[in-house]
C-alpha cells in the first residue's frame, strides 16, 4: 500500500478562503501596499500573502495517521483558481515537498452540486520547511503560483514559488549582517538588556532540551538578549508583511553606513551598546547624523514599524517564529507572581499562559491549536 | 439543479438572521439563508477537529494592511481581524468633522456565519422597560439639560412594542442562545430565570463589584440598587438546546480569547452553534455562504426575486414568500438603496416615505479605567465581571437631567494578554491600533519592563452603554464614488453626537470614575490613591470620536405605527411590501441602555412568531 502526503480538504474549508480575497469584479490595484516597483497582478486581490494556505494538521493523510505526530507537521492547501467552472480542464502542482518528477492533481472545489472556478490539494508538510513549487495548468509547462508573492530566485536565474511553514527559522530575504543590525536595534527596545531579564534568559534557554535548542540556536543568533523576535520580523517581511521589505533593506544599509562611519575598523553588530542607544535616539526625533534622507525619507518611521514588529514577534504565538520556545511568554509568567502562601508551596504565576494554550505548547485539556 | 424557491430567504446569518431561521426550519418551512462570510466552524464540527478559530493575538488584529482608495486617510495603516472585511474591498466611509470622507473599520460587526456574535464580547443585557417608552418619559419634563432646541422632546419615541411583549423572547433568547448570568438585582422584570451560573469572577472583578455597590449606596442609601453579574453569551453548563458540551472542568474557558475572537470550542454562543447548527442538517435548511446578496427586486408589492454573487463570482437568484434582511444595520440599509436605485419599483415602495437610512445610530459609550495596586492573572477570564443598573433610575435620570438611561460593566479582557496591551496602548478605537505604543519611543528596555510592572494584570476598566439622542442627520447614504469589489457603491456614514449626547457621556463617565474610587476605598489601610486613574470619558473625546460606533449599528429603518414616520411596521415589515422584513439592529428607534444583541435576538424570535403564522 502506498502511503499518501496529500488529501482532499472540504469544499466549505476550500471556498471558505478563497471567496473573500479572490473573488471579486473590480480590477483595481487596491492592496498594493506602497512597495514601490513592485506592481503586479497580485495588488488586484486582497492578501494574497495567505497563499498556499498552511493550517494546523488533525489527520487526513493516511501517510501521518498518529495523532503523536500530528503537531510536527503542518497541512499546505494550494490554491489555483481558474478562469471560470470550464477552464482549465486540469491542474497539478509538482514541489520540493514531493518529488519534483511526478505531478500531483488538484481537484475543483464544489459549490451546491455544481463545479467553481476553484481548485486545491493539500499536502502535509513538517514544521520549519521552505519549499519551492509550480502549478500545472492543462499540462502544460510548470508556472508559478499567480497569487502567492513569495518568489524565489534559483541559480539558474528562475524564480519559483515559495512557501514555508509554521515555526520557521531560516530567514529567507534577509543577510547576516541585516539580522545582527536588527537584533541589536531590538534589543535596544525589549526589556532583554536588563539585568533581571538576561538572568531569566540564560536560565531558560539552559533548560530547554537538547533538541528545542538546536532548532532555536542553529541560525547563530544572539540569544543571549533575544526571543527571535528578529526571526519574526523576517517571516513577516517575507511573507504578511512583505510591502514593508524594501524599505527594511534600504534602513538596514543606510543605518550600516551611518555605524560605521562613527566607529571605523569594527563591524556593526561588534559595536558597544552606547551606540546603538545614541542611534535609537536619534531615530526617534528623526534627526540622525549622517543619514541619506534621499534613500529613506523617515527614520523615525522605520523606528515605530521596528518597535511594533519587535513587541509583536517577542510575545506572538511561536508558530509566527518569534517568542521562541514561548519565551517572551516565560518571562512574564516568571515576573509575575504571588508569593507562596506557606513554605513548601510554589508561587502562583499571575500569566498562566500554559492553560489556554494548545498542547504540547500548553497545557488545555481541550484547545487542538 | 441548486434550488431557487424557499419559504423564506434570510439574507445575514447573526443576531438578526439567526433566531428567525432558526424558529421557521424547525416548523417545517424550506429557508435559505444567505451569508457573505465563511462557515468557521468549531473543533466539534471540523471534520479534523480543528477550528478555523484560534488564539493567537494575530488572528483578531492581523498583519498591517493600509487604505488605498481616493479618500482622506489613504496611506493609513488598518489591522483587520481575520473575519473582518478589507477595507480597500468594502470601506465604510464616514465625514469626518472637517468635512472629508475618510475610510474605516469601524461598524463592522464580521463577515462570517454567526456575524457579529462571532467576534463579539457576549454581553447581553435585557433593554429595561423604560428604554421602551422614552417618549412618554420625557414629554412635558423641564429638567432636560443641554438640549436647548428641545430635540429630545421631539426626536425621542416609544417602541411600538412594550418590554411585557418582548420579555417571553428575552427568555427564549437566553435559553436557546445560551447566556450565563443572574437576574437577581437587574431592573428588569423576568418571568422565569433560564441563565446558566455564571463561571467565578477574575479576582480584579471584586474592586468593581465593592465599588458598583458603594455607588448604589452612595446614590440610594435606603435602598441601593446592587450589582450583578453582567450576562454573558458563554456557555458554562451542557446546553441542551444546541447540543453542546462544556469542558469537564467550565473554569478553563476562561481564557481571554474572547473579545474580538471566535471561539474554537464554539462555546461561545455565536448564532451559529447555538441556533443554526441545531437545524442545519434538516432537509428544508440550507445555508450558502461566501455568497453575497447584490439587489432585490420589486414586482407587485412583493419582493420578487433576490440576487446574489455565489463564491466563484456568479450572479445567481433565488425567490422566497417573505425575504429577510439582516446583513447588520449599516448593509441592510446599503442592500436596500442599492435595489432601490436599480429597480424603479423597489424604489418607489421602500421610499413611500424618505427616512430610510435617516435615525442611524450607535451607543453613547465610553468609561474609565485604572491600575490597581494588586496584580490579578487577567488571562483567565472571560470578557466581563460584574454590572449595575444604579444609574438607570427615573430618579437618576431627573437628578442628572438627562434623557435615557444607560448600563455600567467592567472589562476583565482589555490588555490581559501582552500584545493586546501593546496594540492597544492609547488607542481608542479600531482605527488607531498600534499608532499610541509606536510612537511612544521612550518605553523602551527598562522602561518598557516598568510600564509592564504598571501595567499587566493590574489594569480595570468601567465601561458603560447608553442611549444616544435619535438624530433624523445621523444617517446612512451611499457614497457618490467609492466602490467595493463588487463595484457597487459603499455605505457612507454621516453622524454626530448631539450636545446632550456629551453631557451624557460625561455624566456616565463620571459614575465609572467614582466607581473606580470607591472600589479603591475599600482596601483596607490604603486609601483611594490606591487607585492610579488612566483616564475617562466618552467616545466623543477620540480622535476620530465622530464615527465611533461601538460595532453597535442601530437604527437607518425604524420601525412604529405610523407609517409616515417609520420604515418598519411593528412587526419590522417594510411598509409598502407584504414580505419584505428587516430584523437586524437597523429596526430600533432608540438605541436602549445596553448592549443590543439580546435585543435583536428576542425581536428576530418574535417576528419569526409572526412569519410563521402568515406562512
Amino acid at each position: 500500500m502506498t502511503t499518501k502526503y496529500f488529501f482532499k480538504k472540504d469544499d466549505q474549508y476550500v471556498l471558505n478562503r478563497c471567496t473573500k480575497f479572490l473573488s471579486r469584479y473590480n480590477t483595481d490595484a487596491r492592496h498594493s501596499y506602497g512597495a514601490p516597483g513592485e506592481q503586479s497582478e497580485r495588488d488586484r486581490i486582497a492578501e494574497a500573502w495567505r497563499f498556499p494556505i498552511i493550517d494546523t494538521y488533525g489527520g487526513g493523510a493516511d501517510a501521518v495517521s498518529d495523532p503523536a505526530q500530528f503537531n510536527d507537521y503542518n497541512e499546505v492547501t494550494f490554491i489555483y483558481a481558474g478562469a471560470d467552472s470550464r477552464s482549465p480542464a486540469s491542474v497539478s502542482v509538482i514541489g520540493t515537498f514531493a518529488t519534483l518528477y511526478e505531478p500531483i492533481p488538484l481537484e475543483r472545489a464544489i459549490f451546491e452540486d455544481e463545479p467553481t472556478r476553484f481548485w486545491s490539494l493539500t499536502y502535509v508538510v513538517p514544521k520549519g520547511q521552505r519549499h519551492l513549487y509550480r502549478f500545472i495548468v492543462d499540462e502544460a509547462f510548470p508556472v508559478n503560483d499567480p497569487v502567492n508573492p513569495q518568489l524565489e530566485l534559483q541559480d539558474n536565474g528562475q524564480s519559483w514559488s515559495r512557501f514555508f511553514t509554521d515555526s520557521f527559522t531560516s530567514p529567507l530575504e534577509m543577510e547576516p549582517w541585516e539580522l545582527a543590525i536588527l537584533y541589536r536595534l531590538a534589543a535596544e527596545i525589549l526589556p532583554f538588556q536588563t539585568a533581571d531579564a538576561t538572568n531569566f534568559l540564560n536560565r531558560f534557554y539552559d533548560c530547554l532540551d537538547r533538541a528545542t535548542k538546536k532548532n532555536l540556536y542553529n541560525n547563530a543568533y544572539r540569544m543571549d538578549h533575544s526571543v527571535g523576535e528578529v526571526n519574526y520580523i523576517a517571516n513577516i517581511l517575507a511573507r504578511e508583511e512583505r510591502h514593508h521589505l524594501i524599505g527594511y533593506k534600504k534602513c538596514l544599509r543606510i543605518i550600516d553606513r551611518v555605524l560605521r562611519q562613527r566607529s571605523p575598523y569594527m563591524e556593526p553588530e561588534n559595536m558597544s551598546r552606547e551606540i546603538y542607544f545614541d542611534l535609537y535616539n536619534e531615530m526617534a526625533t528623526n534627526q540622525v547624523a549622517g543619514w541619506d534622507y534621499s534613500q529613506y525619507a523617515s527614520p523615525q518611521f522605520f523606528l515605530y514599524l521596528l518597535r511594533r514588529h519587535v513587541v509583536t514577534g517577542a510575545f506572538c504565538h511561536p508558530k509566527y517564529g518569534g517568542n521562541a520556545g514561548a519565551a517572551g511568554w516565560a518571562y512574564l509568567s516568571e515576573r509575575y507572581f504571588t508569593p507562596a502562601a506557606a513554605p513548601g508551596q510554589k508561587p502562583q504565576t499571575l500569566f498562566d499562559w500554559r492553560l489556554s494554550m494548545e498542547p504540547p505548547l500548553g497545557v488545555n485539556a481541550d484547545y487542538l491549536g | 439543479m441548486i434550488q431557487v424557491t424557499f419559504d423564506v430567504i434570510v439574507i445575514g446569518s447573526g443576531a438578526g438572521g439567526a433566531p428567525l431561521a432558526h424558529i421557521l426550519a424547525k416548523a417545517g418551512k424550506s429557508v435559505l439563508v444567505l451569508e457573505k462570510g465563511p462557515l468557521f466552524r468549531p473543533q466539534y464540527q471540523s471534520p479534523n477537529q480543528r477550528s478555523d478559530f484560534k488564539r493567537d493575538e494575530l488572528i483578531s488584529d492581523g498583519a498591517e494592511k493600509r487604505i488605498q482608495l481616493a479618500v482622506a486617510n489613504k496611506g493609513q495603516a488598518f489591522y483587520s481581524s481575520h473575519v473582518e472585511p478589507d477595507i480597500n474591498d468594502e470601506p465604510h466611509i464616514y465625514r469626518d468633522t472637517e468635512g472629508s470622507d475618510k475610510a474605516t473599520i469601524e461598524g463592522y460587526t464580521a463577515q462570517v456565519v454567526g456575524g457579529g456574535t462571532q467576534l463579539y464580547g457576549g454581553v447581553s443585557f435585557r433593554y429595561a422597560p423604560l428604554d421602551f417608552r422614552l417618549a412618554s418619559f420625557n414629554a412635558g419634563r423641564s429638567d432636560i439639560r443641554q438640549d436647548p432646541n428641545d430635540d429630545i422632546k421631539r426626536e425621542a419615541r416609544d417602541w411600538p412594542i412594550s418590554y411585557d411583549d418582548l420579555e417571553p423572547y428575552y427568555t427564549k433568547t437566553e435559553e436557546l442562545v445560551g447566556i450565563n448570568g443572574e437576574s437577581r438585582n437587574q431592573q428588569k422584570p423576568f418571568s422565569r430565570d433560564v441563565y446558566q451560573p455564571p463561571l467565578t469572577p477574575n479576582g480584579i472583578s471584586e474592586y468593581a463589584r465593592r465599588g458598583m455597590e458603594l455607588l448604589a449606596r452612595k446614590l440610594n442609601p435606603l435602598n441601593p440598587i446592587l450589582p450583578y453579574r453582567t450576562p454573558l453569551a458563554v456557555i458554562t453548563r451542557d446546553h441542551a438546546p444546541s447540543g453542546r458540551k462544556v469542558p469537564h472542568d467550565p473554569e478553563t474557558e476562561k481564557t481571554s480569547y474572547v473579545n474580538r475572537y471566535g471561539d474554537p470550542l464554539g462555546l461561545k454562543s455565536s448564532t451559529w452553534v447555538s441556533l443554526l447548527s441545531p437545524v442545519k442538517d434538516l432537509p428544508n435548511f440550507i445555508i450558502r455562504c461566501n455568497c453575497v446578496a447584490t439587489r432585490l427586486t420589486y414586482q407587485n408589492g412583493k419582493v420578487d426575486r433576490v440576487y446574489y454573487i455565489d463564491p466563484s463570482g456568479v450572479e445567481r437568484f433565488a425567490q422566497g414568500k417573505i425575504v429577510v434582511v439582516a446583513c447588520s444595520g449599516i448593509e441592510s440599509v446599503r442592500l436596500l438603496k442599492l435595489s432601490a436605485k436599480l429597480d424603479n419599483g423597489f424604489d418607489k415602495a421602500i421610499h413611500q416615505n424618505d427616512l430610510l437610512g435617516c435615525y442611524f445610530m450607535t451607543h453613547c459609550f465610553g468609561g474609565a479605567s485604572a491600575i490597581l495596586p494588586e496584580r490579578f492573572d487577567k488571562s483567565r477570564a472571560l470578557d466581563a465581571g460584574w454590572a449595575t443598573d444604579c444609574c438607570a433610575t427615573e430618579q437618576f435620570l431627573h437628578d442628572h437631567g438627562l434623557w435615557a438611561a444607560g448600563a455600567l460593566y467592567n472589562n476583565t479582557s482589555d490588555g490581559a494578554l501582552p500584545i493586546s496591551l501593546f496594540r492597544t496602548l492609547g488607542a481608542l478605537d479600531l482605527d488607531n491600533l498600534w499608532d499610541g505604543f509606536m510612537f511612544a519611543t521612550d518605553l523602551k528596555a527598562q522602561a518598557l519592563v516598568n510600564y509592564l510592572d504598571d501595567q499587566f494584570g493590574r489594569g480595570l476598566s468601567i465601561s458603560f452603554m447608553a442611549n444616544q439622542v435619535p438624530q433624523r442627520t445621523n444617517r446612512i447614504e451611499l457614497h457618490p464614488t467609492v466602490t467595493d469589489k463588487w463595484n457597487r457603491p459603499v455605505a457612507y456614514i454621516i453622524k454626530n453626537w448631539h450636545q446632550h449626547d456629551r453631557y451624557l457621556m460625561d455624566t456616565y463617565a463620571n459614575m465609572a470614575a467614582q466607581i473606580l474610587h470607591f472600589s479603591g476605598e475599600h482596601l483596607s489601610g490604603k486609601q483611594i490613591e490606591a487607585v492610579k486613574f488612566v483616564g475617562k470619558g466618552g467616545s466623543y473625546l477620540a480622535p476620530n470620536g465622530i464615527v465611533r460606533i461601538a460595532n453597535h449599528i442601530l437604527g437607518g429603518a425604524r420601525f412604529g405605527k405610523d407609517r409616515n414616520a417609520s420604515v418598519l411596521d411593528v412587526n419590522c415589515r417594510a411598509w409598502d411590501f407584504d414580505n419584505l422584513y428587516v430584523t437586524d439592529g437597523a429596526f430600533m428607534p432608540t438605541s436602549r441602555s445596553g448592549n443590543p444583541t439580546n435585543t435583536i435576538e428576542a425581536n428576530s424570535f418574535r417576528v419569526a412568531d409572526q412569519i410563521l403564522a402568515r406562512l
